[in-house]
Parts: C-alpha cells; sequence; structure tokens
C-alpha cells in the first residue's frame, strides 16, 4: 500500500504533478496536496456533498474518488469556477445576494452542484432545484436560499 | 499567520437594497471568501512538518481495557507514534466553565476505564492521513467487559438524580390540580439528537517551546485557550486559538474536548505540528448532542380553558461520569399564565457520551412538551389552539413577577395568523383533504432569553481612512463580521466597505462565549461604544491639533459623514484619510469594554471572557427579557403510506431590532428548518445491548435536505428593546426552532387525529 504512484492531474486549467499513495482519495489529494482547499469534507464517505466538485463538467465526490481515477480528465473545483481575477460566476453571485449560506462550509459544493444542475437541466421548476440539490446538505439550513439562487442564477445564464 | 478575511479589494456585498448601516439588508462581507473558495477553515492550515493523528473508539459500551496490543500499529509504514492511555502524557485538571475546580487530576485524554461505546482509547499518528487511518486499524485492543445501561429506558437505570436548582414552583399546584375542573395529562418524550454541524470537529496543533497554537473551530476562543493553558500548566497568554470562519456548531464547538488534548499532547510528544480530523462517525460519541428527554404534564383547567395548574416531572439522560440538565421547565414556567405551577426534573445516568448543547437547550424540549400539552387542552374544551394561547396570555413573566421588557407576542400571533389564512381552518381533526393527502394545520409559539455578557472590542482608524474592527468573538454564520462593520460604519461615519472586521483569534481583545444567543447583542454593543470613542478621539484631535484645519474651532459641532469631516460653518471638508495625513498619525487605537466601571479589573476580564459566571440571567434587572415567536405549519400526510410532508410554514418572530434582517432572517429560517428535521426525521439510534449509536453517519442519522423544505415565510414583529441591548436587538439564532416540532405534531394531530408525542413523527406511529 506504501507504493506511491506519480499522477499528473488537470486541475483548473493547469497541470499539476503529485506522488501520492494509490489509497488518496481526489478530496484528500485536493486539499491535503495541492492546496486546494475550497472543496470541502463533511463525511469522507459520499453522504454530504460538501467535496462536489466537477470531472470533465460533470459533478462527482471528491471523497469517493480516487486521485488516480481522474488521471487525463478535467477536474474544476470551487476556485477554478471562473478563471483568476474574473468576475464572480452567475451562481456565486446569486448565493451571495439571496444570502445562501450561512457558516459557509457546505457551499463550495452547492455550488458545483448548483453550476451542473443548471447545466444538467434540472433546474426548471422550484421543486425540480429541490430535488437535484437534495445531495448537497446544509445543516445551516440556507435551502430555501438556495433554491432561490440556483433559480436567478437560471435565469441569468439563459 | 494572518486573520485577515478579506483582501482590501474585494468588493463587499451588495448594498444597494436599502444602504448600508445597521439594519439594513446588506449581504454578507464575508461572503465573497465562502463562495469563492478563499475562506480558510481550521483544518486548512498546511504547516511545515505537519503530522497526521487519527483516533481509535472503544468498541464496548462499558468496562476497562485490558491489553491494548500496539505492535502491529507501531511497525505500520508512516507510523510516528501510538498514543494509548498508558503513554498518553498526564495532564492537569482544567477549571470548568462555572470556574470551579475540574475533577481531581491529573487529567488523561484517553483512559482504561470504558464509560461509553465511542469513547477515545487510542491514537495513532503518521506522516500521511491515509498511513494513520490504516494503522489505526490494527490497533488491538482487549476488553474485560460490563453490562452497560444504553438508555434511560433500561429498568436498572432507575428514576436518577433529582435536580433542585431547575425546580420552579409558585402556588399551590397539586391541590389546584385536583379541584380542577378540565384536567389533562400526557408524556413527551424527545430523542437523542446530534449537532451534526457539516465541518467536522477537529484542529491543527503547533507547539513553539511552551507556546501552543491551536486552529480549531470555536465558538468561545477564550475559554477554550482557557482550558489548554490550564491542561498543559501554561501561562494563558501562551495558548493562541485561531478560528475566523467555523463550519457550523450549533452549541457543539464551545469547549475543549479529549480530541483536542489528545492532538496537543501528541505535538507536544513529537515537536512536531499535528492535525487531528474526527472521522463523521466519530463526532457521535467524540462529544454529546441534546440528551433523550421525557417530561409529564398535567393541566388543570376552566371549562373556558383557562389555566389553573401546571404539574411537570420530567427527566434527561446523563453520562455516568458527569451531568447534564436540559431544563425541561423553561418554557412551561414562562409562557402561560397559570395561578400554579410545579415542576421538576431528574437525570438518569446511562453508558453515552455527556450530553450537551444543541440549538436552545432546554427551550426546545420544553417547548415540545407545553406547546403540545396546551394544544391538546385546546380539543378538549373545544376553543381554537390560537385562542387558548391568547386567552392565557401571560402579561407579566408569571415566574419572575417582572414585567417584561419588550413581548410582542399577541402581535405575532396576529401576524403570522394572517399571513398563513389561520381564519380557515376547520377545527376538526381529518376535516381537511386534498385528495389521498390529510392536510393539517397547526400552531406553537416559542421563546429564547436575553442573555448578557460583557465582551470588549477594539476600533482602529488608520492612516488610508479605513477602520479596522477586531474581537475574539467569532462568526459561524450568524454574521458577526457583517453587523459589526456596519456597526462601526454607522458610529464613526464611514462607507462600510471602509471597515475590516478581525474576528476568531485568542491574540485579539476578548469576548464570551458565542452561544446563547448572545454575540450579537453584545459585540455590537461593545463595537459601538469602542467606535464612538475613536470617533471622539479624531475630532479631539480635530480641534486641538496645530496642523488641523479645523484647529480654529472652540468646541465639538464637527460631523463626520461618509468618511469625511465637516463643520455646520461651512469653509474646509476634508476625509479621514487627509486629517491624518495632516496629524501626521498612523493610527488612532482604541479599546473599549462593556464591564461595569467600578469592576472592569484584569482579573474580572479574564473571567467574563473565560467562564460563564459572569452572565447575566433575562430576569436580572427591573425587567424579563425574552425574544418570542409563533409558528404556524400545514402539514399533507399521505393517508395511506403515514409519510408527513411540511407543505407551508409561516412564522412571525420577536428578536426586537434586527440589526441586519436578511442575515437575521437566514438564521430564523436555519432554526426552523432543522426544528422540521428534529419533529420527523432526525433519532439517535441505541442499541438496548451495548449502547452504540447505531445511524452514526449522515446517511442513517438523517437531518432535513433541500427536499424535505418548503418555502418559509418569516415575519419580523419585533421592536428595538434597549432594556435588552444597548442597541435594541433580542435573540434571534435560538428562536427560530423553538417551537417548530410541536406546532408539526399539532398539524399532524388535526390531519390524521393522532397525537404523537414522541419524536419524531415517523410514519410507522402513524399507520398502527
Ligand atoms: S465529504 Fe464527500 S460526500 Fe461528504
Ligand atoms: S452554510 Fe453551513 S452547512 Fe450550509
Amino acid at each position: 500500500m506504501s507504493k506511491s504512484l506519480t499522477l499528473k492531474l488537470a486541475v483548473n486549467g493547469a497541470s499539476h504533478e503529485l506522488t501520492v499513495e494509490p489509497r488518496v482519495t481526489l478530496l484528500d489529494a485536493l486539499r491535503e496536496h495541492l492546496g486546494f482547499t475550497g472543496s470541502k469534507k463533511g463525511c469522507d464517505q459520499g453522504q454530504c456533498g460538501a467535496c462536489t466538485v466537477h470531472v470533465d463538467g460533470e459533478r462527482v465526490l471528491a471523497c469517493l474518488t480516487l486521485a488516480a481515477q481522474v488521471e487525463g480528465r478535467a477536474v474544476t473545483t470551487i476556485e477554478g469556477l471562473t478563471p483568476e481575477g474574473a468576475d464572480l460566476h452567475p451562481v456565486q453571485a446569486a448565493f451571495l445576494a439571496q444570502d445562501a449560506f450561512q457558516c459557509g462550509y457546505c457551499t463550495p459544493g452547492q455550488i458545483m452542484s448548483a453550476v451542473a444542475c443548471i447545466k444538467e437541466g434540472h433546474a426548471g421548476s422550484d421543486a425540480e432545484i429541490r430535488e437535484y440539490m437534495s445531495g448537497n446538505l446544509c445543516r445551516c439550513g440556507a435551502y430555501p436560499h438556495i433554491v432561490a439562487a440556483v433559480r436567478e442564477a437560471k435565469e441569468v445564464m439563459s | 499567520m494572518t486573520t485577515d478575511i478579506l483582501p482590501a479589494k474585494v468588493k463587499r456585498g451588495d448594498a444597494s437594497d436599502g444602504g448600508a448601516s445597521l439594519g439594513s439588508r446588506l449581504s454578507r462581507i464575508d461572503g465573497p471568501a465562502k463562495i469563492t473558495g478563499a475562506a480558510r477553515y481550521a483544518l486548512e492550515h498546511h504547516l511545515e512538518g505537519l503530522c497526521h493523528a487519527v483516533i481509535v473508539q472503544s468498541t464496548i459500551g462499558a468496562g476497562r481495557i485490558g491489553v491494548i496490543d500496539t505492535t502491529a500499529a507501531d511497525a505500520a509504514p508512516g507510523v510516528l507514534m501510538v498514543l494509548t492511555p498508558d503513554r498518553i502524557m498526564p495532564l492537569k485538571s482544567a477549571t470548568t466553565w462555572l470556574d470551579t475546580p475540574g475533577p481531581e487530576g491529573p487529567y488523561l485524554a484517553l483512559t482504561n476505564v470504558i464509560n461509553f461505546m465511542g469513547q477515545h482509547i487510542a491514537a495513532v499518528v503518521a506522516e500521511t492521513f491515509e498511513q494513520a487511518t490504516a494503522a489505526a486499524a490494527l490497533v488491538k485492543v482487549y476488553y474485560e467487559e460490563t453490562d452497560a445501561i444504553a438508555t434511560y429506558d433500561d429498568p436498572r437505570s432507575g428514576e436518577g438524580m433529582a435536580l433542585d436548582h431547575l425546580a420552579v414552583s409558585w402556588g399551590e399546584a397539586e391541590a389546584a390540580l385536583a379541584e380542577a375542573p378540565v384536567r389533562i395529562e400526557a408524556t413527551y418524550r424527545t430523542p437523542r439528537e446530534y449537532n451534526v454541524p457539516i465541518e467536522p470537529h477537529g484542529l491543527v496543533a503547533q507547539w513553539s517551546g511552551d507556546k501552543l497554537t491551536v486552529w480549531e473551530p470555536s465558538q468561545w476562543i477564550n475559554g477554550m485557550s482557557r482550558t489548554y493553558a490550564e491542561w498543559f500548566g501554561v501561562p494563558y497568554e501562551n495558548v493562541r486559538l485561531v478560528s475566523p470562519f467555523i463550519g457550523g456548531g450549533f452549541g457543539s464547538k464551545a469547549f475543549a474536548l479529549a480530541h483536542g488534548a489528545i492532538a496537543a499532547c501528541a505535538a507536544k510528544m513529537l515537536d512536531r505540528p499535528v492535525k487531528l480530523a474526527l472521522t463523521r462517525p466519530q463526532t457521535f460519541t467524540a462529544f454529546g448532542g441534546r440528551p433523550a428527554t421525557r417530561q409529564t404534564l398535567k393541566l388543570g383547567a376552566t371549562e373556558e380553558g383557562k389555566l389553573l395548574s401546571i404539574v411537570q416531572t420530567g427527566a434527561n439522560e446523563t453520562s455516568v461520569d458527569g451531568v447534564w440538565g436540559e431544563p425541561l421547565a423553561s418554557v412551561t414556567a414562562l409562557m402561560y399564565a397559570t395561578p400554579h405551577l410545579a415542576a421538576r426534573q431528574t437525570v438518569v445516568p446511562v453508558n453515552t457520551v455527556l450530553p450537551s448543547a444543541l440549538r436552545a437547550p432546554g427551550e426546545n424540549p420544553s417547548a415540545f412538551g407545553i406547546e403540545c400539552a396546551i394544544d391538546e387542552l385546546s380539543y378538549e374544551v373545544g376553543i381554537d389552539p390560537v385562542a387558548i394561547r391568547l386567552r392565557n396570555y401571560a402579561e407579566e413573566d408569571p415566574h419572575a413577577k417582572k414585567p417584561w421588557s419588550t413581548r410582542q407576542l399577541r402581535e405575532a400571533y396576529e401576524a403570522g395568523a394572517k399571513a398563513f389564512g389561520w381564519e380557515k381552518r376547520k377545527p376538526e381533526p381529518r376535516s381537511m383533504r386534498d385528495g389521498h393527502h390529510l392536510i393539517g394545520w397547526g400552531v406553537a409559539a416559542g421563546t429564547y432569553p436575553v442573555r448578557r455578557t460583557a465582551g470588549e472590542a477594539m476600533v482602529g482608524l488608520f492612516a488610508d481612512g479605513r477602520a479596522e474592527v477586531a474581537s475574539s468573538g467569532i462568526d459561524m454564520g450568524q454574521g458577526t463580521y457583517t453587523i459589526l462593520a456596519q456597526t462601526a460604519a454607522d458610529a464613526i461615519g464611514l462607507p462600510v466597505d471602509q471597515v475590516e472586521v478581525k474576528l476568531g483569534d485568542s491574540a485579539l481583545p476578548g469576548a464570551p462565549v458565542a452561544g446563547g444567543s448572545q454575540l450579537a447583542n453584545l459585540m455590537t454593543g461593545a463595537v459601538h461604544k469602542a467606535a464612538l470613542a475613536a470617533r471622539d478621539e479624531l475630532i479631539g484631535l480635530a480641534i486641538s491639533d496645530p496642523n488641523s484645519p479645523f484647529r480654529a474651532l472652540q468646541a465639538n459641532t464637527l460631523s463626520v459623514a461618509d468618511g469625511v469631516i465637516s463643520s455646520p460653518r461651512g469653509g474646509e471638508e476634508v476625509t479621514i484619510a487627509e486629517l491624518m495625513r495632516r496629524l501626521g498619525r498612523d493610527k488612532i487605537e482604541v479599546l473599549r469594554d462593556t464591564l461595569p466601571e467600578t469592576n472592569n479589573s484584569a482579573a474580572e476580564k479574564h473571567k467574563t471572557y473565560t467562564t460563564i459566571t459572569r452572565m447575566r440571567s433575562p430576569t436580572e434587572g427591573d425587567y424579563s427579557l425574552h425574544a418570542w415567536c409563533v409558528h404556524f405549519i400545514e402539514v399533507r400526510v399521505d393517508e395511506d403510506f403515514g409519510t408527513v410532508r411540511v407543505s407551508r410554514v409561516v412564522s412571525a418572530l420577536d428578536s426586537g431590532r434586527l440589526y441586519n434582517p436578511k442575515l437575521a432572517e437566514s438564521q430564523w429560517k436555519g432554526g426552523i428548518i432543522m426544528g422540521i428535521g428534529q419533529a420527523l426525521l432526525e433519532e439517535g439510534l441505541v442499541d438496548r445491548r451495548k449502547g452504540r449509536v447505531i445511524n452514526n453517519n449522515l446517511g442513517d442519522y438523517l437531518i432535513a435536505t433541500n427536499a424535505d423544505i418548503p418555502d418559509i415565510e418569516v415575519i419580523s414583529v419585533g421592536v428595538p428593546d434597549f432594556h435588552a441591548s444597548v442597541l435594541g436587538g433580542k435573540a434571534v439564532g435560538e428562536l427560530g426552532i423553538v417551537g417548530v416540532a410541536p406546532a408539526i405534531a399539532n398539524a399532524v394531530y388535526h390531519a390524521t387525529g393522532k397525537r404523537i408525542r414522541d419524536l419524531p413523527i415517523t410514519l410507522e406511529k402513524l399507520i398502527d
């Protein structure tokens, strides 16, 4: 198990090389090895959604993905949602305007899920948004504001 | 290390909807950091030489460790150290939050005696997290097991111990009850409930000589620093606790806990920084949530529904090695006018981790009892549930016999009922339906006291015209950063985006616990005072300094607005930055506290910020200070399946003046949503044999998800209450949850005719 792998990961448009054990998850690779601490660890067992990132544009739980599985695929984290120096992404702006978070710990995962939810075409109604955002838990209880933010962002984006 | 939360150039929240001053709906100023991933939470601090600790927990419910065999773990790759009860360094016993001595020392963060399943018994430290996790699985433990008492439903747990300080009585309650023409009696139960903030507990600890730095999510920087200092026998100043962002706490992040001691011990013994993250399952036994509670309420009333007597007996679980009393009479003895009342309760020790605070400890289960019972009484006497509450409205505090400072509860009933459409309710159970769905409308009230402790704040004005607010008080999502910036901006006369706020660091001026919904009120008071003093100092210099354009003015008639100083007599207008330049000052810094001037020594400050002995009760003084709320809730119950959905919520709340309605509404809704989960989903399931919490993860311990929550309308009916706080606010954060579960239980009764008195309200209870 201690035999290490050298991986090349494409994160937020840049290539990163790291040497890790094969059992290192994508989430720990991002947080502990590459400094992308925007992705959060809420459970480490696929139950909360705080670690949601995009792999090739689709939402994925980084805690249930091994770093080695995403070699050659494009990983996007909250830090790379918009190019550096650019304005906030419409979903981020809507989260701020709607106060769709409190402690902020579930928030990067919610935002990554929300971007995907809109792109998937699952933001057609409030009921649909609720359903397709239910993999992301928020203990602060920002849900109604998250729904409002997704609705608002969807309008801005279309 | 830096605690700056925002680079100066980041655009702050959008204030276009009504300016930025206190009372406006400014977006949170720490928002940009949180939505971009820039906000650094405790475990995100990377240090040179960092190693990782993973905890091993007991797999029996009671007994002792015979042997721990660490041979395999010691030899596993990357392992630096395996801590066991015999290897961990003994610490000194720390004083309690009541400023009383702790248990006789030494304090061992790992012990051979096992009091509950899931107790920390070992810790493995390794170069990487993966290595520590793998080696932790290799630790072999041989136990000498004894019988565990899993819950207070086990007859061997007995009646428990009376908590006399929680007993309340007035009049002749038993006699009045016996004579009452109408009597009802019922027992209400709530299960173990867990805080489960989405950020699990953990810390990074680093020693440098005899100085300890801890990055750990904290609701109480000063209190936790004190515990760390006492454990390690170092001066208080030698501990630095840093916690600028906290991923939720809800009561669970106020104390230094055993895992913190373990990480700090490991860091000391290895002389390397150590990161320790509890796994999600470990968080269910590393600290306690709300204990299971049961209470029997007997109400005596007239035929017209006027209360004559309330008799309550209650109990909650505690651990075998500590006492946590969940005050079950806190709402019972406050909400309604009754000439007679008697309430007493016990705590029943079982093999569990010591329970602790979860959002509105006491008020929450207390309201579940009395707000269901009054609803039962309303059906018994045939009176509308709102009408019976108004009939028994308490015009003054029935216990303290003091006037309320403010109580906008009538207004709350009125506004809530109107917005909800309560007058369209058909009174009989099972009388409203929509196809398969039985519709139920329920109501319940809630309350939370106004607690008060002094705090202090530093306000600085800088040569560039910007201001800075600094305090060890914290923001776990309540909005502290934002409202303190608003407070300072108003008091000084600055645009809010010129104010920077630093929080959550023991190196900053002190603050008491962010609990009991007190922090916003007391810190706005302290910042207001310090900011006014800073402004006064600036103006004093402006009229006295030979280099000031205002030096000729005889008296202070200057005004400061939008960062510009001007004289009403016309003449020169200068910015604060320009004045500072002319005065040759690079900063003006003012520290102010809200302690009484007769008693504000350094020792007194320390006691105020690190214990709760200086917290003033809501009835200290001439008035009784409380926040109030009423929830109107609609449920839809599937007649065939017994599934309950909350389909509509209208809540009217009196938290006094709101410093920022946008953020206060978020907190209220967050409380209401936690209350919906409590009513329908949340329950710690305990294995009756060994006391294991079976559903110790987020997939099995169900909290509300987005799809469980309808739109929620909140209505503020508060008025500024200057008896309650300097700037007129009352409790916000804990208020919203109080009364939600009984409103749902009452709605379920109205829908189905079934009275569920045992939370959560799950389908098997409805279809049996
Ligand atoms: S951390 Fe990945 S789902 Fe919770
Ligand atoms: S904002 Fe705190 S958990 Fe969602």
